[in-house]
């Protein structure tokens, strides 16, 4: 299954070294967000099948609210991939049923099993 | 956040209980009161005062547990007591109630010059130990935000290595990148720890290696044979300045043993021991089941070797490598007394 992924991230070389990553995985990213609005408005054009989402975004905005409106709208799951993945982090984001965790410094083989494994889920779905 | 200044006065006799709320007030004071140990606990769980002026002996229990209650519950704001009796006079008495914490005691019938005076007292030395935890607190989300920068920092060196090895194809050249990132995320992984921790200056070495060892076996699975690394440590906390030299050496150990221990039957097998000596020295071991010889291990990566030989000489090391009977082994002892700030 190819996926069709929305990277949330506001560190743009980070941006570009995921989206490499999903490119060399056989998926296509869809488009780059820096803040929570940047990816709400390219989620409703682009309707992805799931975002990465880092939970510190530019504007001082939160990749949780964020990711709560992208699964409330078009139930967009993400991938939470962030510096501060705290217990207290991953129980706000628990009611979202994230399709995995991947704390940052990521390894590139990370990025690639949580793509695998939220590609086998999503075409169960 | 403001201080609360409120005085909370617990005391069974009524008559005595009126005259200390009154003088306090009379002083300027926000007073409150309480006649049992049950009620007191609750309003101070409720809203907690600035200074609880507490009798000894209580009918449902005893002023001097209650105080230790009061100073072990870790109160986010600190909470001082002045322990009052009129019975239990002796030393020894007021030794128990200072010893349990109580910050001053005073014997009922008290001056009502004397109540103020030390109660003033306290709240002065509260309001600086408020502002001593505050400076602290700060201090500490200070040095987090100087962690998360640095570990962004060297993320962003890690994908920028990524995104160049992209656009390269000399497999010789693409092991030197894979090496290089690798290197950079093992002291990436202290500064991510660094930040996470409760103790901002310190990292805990068990489950940094641990970690380092699942990362690396899952790296290892993309160039080596499949791979199986036990981490075993004790939970010890290190600086920084320790932890990082060690990252950087059991990193540089467990790549060399993926790369040429070339055990007779699969997997590899790769152990990493960090262990404190009766002594009061370390032992950091890693021991592979490999068949290779130290001399070839050594000189198959001339970096690597440089890295640990730099890396043990910075933390006043010795280093040395055995080919033993189930495989190869290379320890660091270190004589120092470790840095555990």
């Amino acid at each position: 299954m190819i996926l069709r992924v929305l990277i949330v991230e506001d560190e743009a070389i980070l941006a570009l070294d995921l989206e490499g990553l999903v490119e060399d995985a056989g998926h296509t990213v869809v488009a780059i967000a820096a803040s929570a609005d940047q990816a709400v408005r390219a989620a409703e054009k682009t309707r992805p099948d799931l975002a990465f989402m880092d939970i510190r975004l530019a504007q001082g905005s939160s990749g949780i609210e964020a990711a709560q409106i992208l699964r409330e709208r078009w139930d967009v799951p993400c991938i939470f991939i962030s510096a501060n993945l705290d217990p207290a982090t991953r129980a706000a984001v628990a009611a979202l049923e994230p399709l995995g965790f991947i704390n940052k410094p990521f390894h590139p083989r990370r990025v690639q099993e949580a793509l695998a494994a939220a590609a086998s889920r999503l075409s169960k779905a | 956040m403001p201080l609360n200044r409120t005085v909370l006065v617990v005391n069974d006799h009524d008559a005595g209980r009126y005259s200390t709320v009154r003088i306090l007030r009379r002083a300027g004071m926000e007073v409150a009161e309480a006649a049992t140990g049950a009620e007191a606990l609750r309003m101070i769980e409720a809203q907690p005062p600035a200074l609880v002026v507490l009798d000894v002996n209580l009918p449902d229990m005893s002023g001097v547990d209650i105080c230790r209650q009061l100073k072990a519950g870790g109160a986010r704001q600190p909470i001082m007591v002045l322990q009052v009796s009129a019975t239990n006079v002796a030393t020894k008495d007021r030794v128990a109630s200072l010893d349990a914490g109580a910050d001053s005691y005073l014997v009922d019938p008290m001056e009502p010059e004397e109540l103020v005076a030390v109660a003033r007292a306290l709240l002065r030395l509260r309001e600086a130990e408020a502002t001593a935890r505050a400076h602290v607190a700060e201090r500490d989300m200070l040095l987090r935000e100087v962690n998360h920068r640095v570990k962004n920092g060297l993320q962003l060196v890690s994908s920028i290595l990524s995104l160049q090895r992209r656009r390269l194809s000399d497999p010789q050249i693409l092991t030197a990148f894979d090496q290089a990132i690798t290197r950079v995320r093992a002291i990436a992984a202290i500064h991510e720890r660094l930040y996470r921790s409760e103790h901002p200056m310190t990292v805990d070495m068990k489950s940094y290696l641990t970690d380092l060892g699942a990362d690396m076996a899952v790296a290892g699975r993309e160039t080596a044979a499949e791979a199986v690394i036990e981490v075993r440590s004790e939970p010890i906390e290190l600086s920084a300045d320790d932890a990082v030299p060690i990252g950087v050496i059991v990193n540089e150990l467990v790549t060399n043993a993926l790369k040429h221990a070339h055990p007779i039957a699969a997997p590899t097998r790769i152990t990493v021991t960090f262990s404190p000596k009766s002594d009061g020295s370390h032992e950091l071991s890693v021991a592979d089941n490999g068949v290779s010889t130290p001399s070839a291990a050594e000189n198959a990566d001339g970096l690597g070797t440089m890295l640990i030989k730099a890396m043990v000489g910075q933390i006043d090391g010795e280093y040395q490598t055995a080919r033993e009977a189930s495989g190869y082994r290379a320890t660091v002892t270190l004589r120092r007394r470790l840095d555990m700030r």
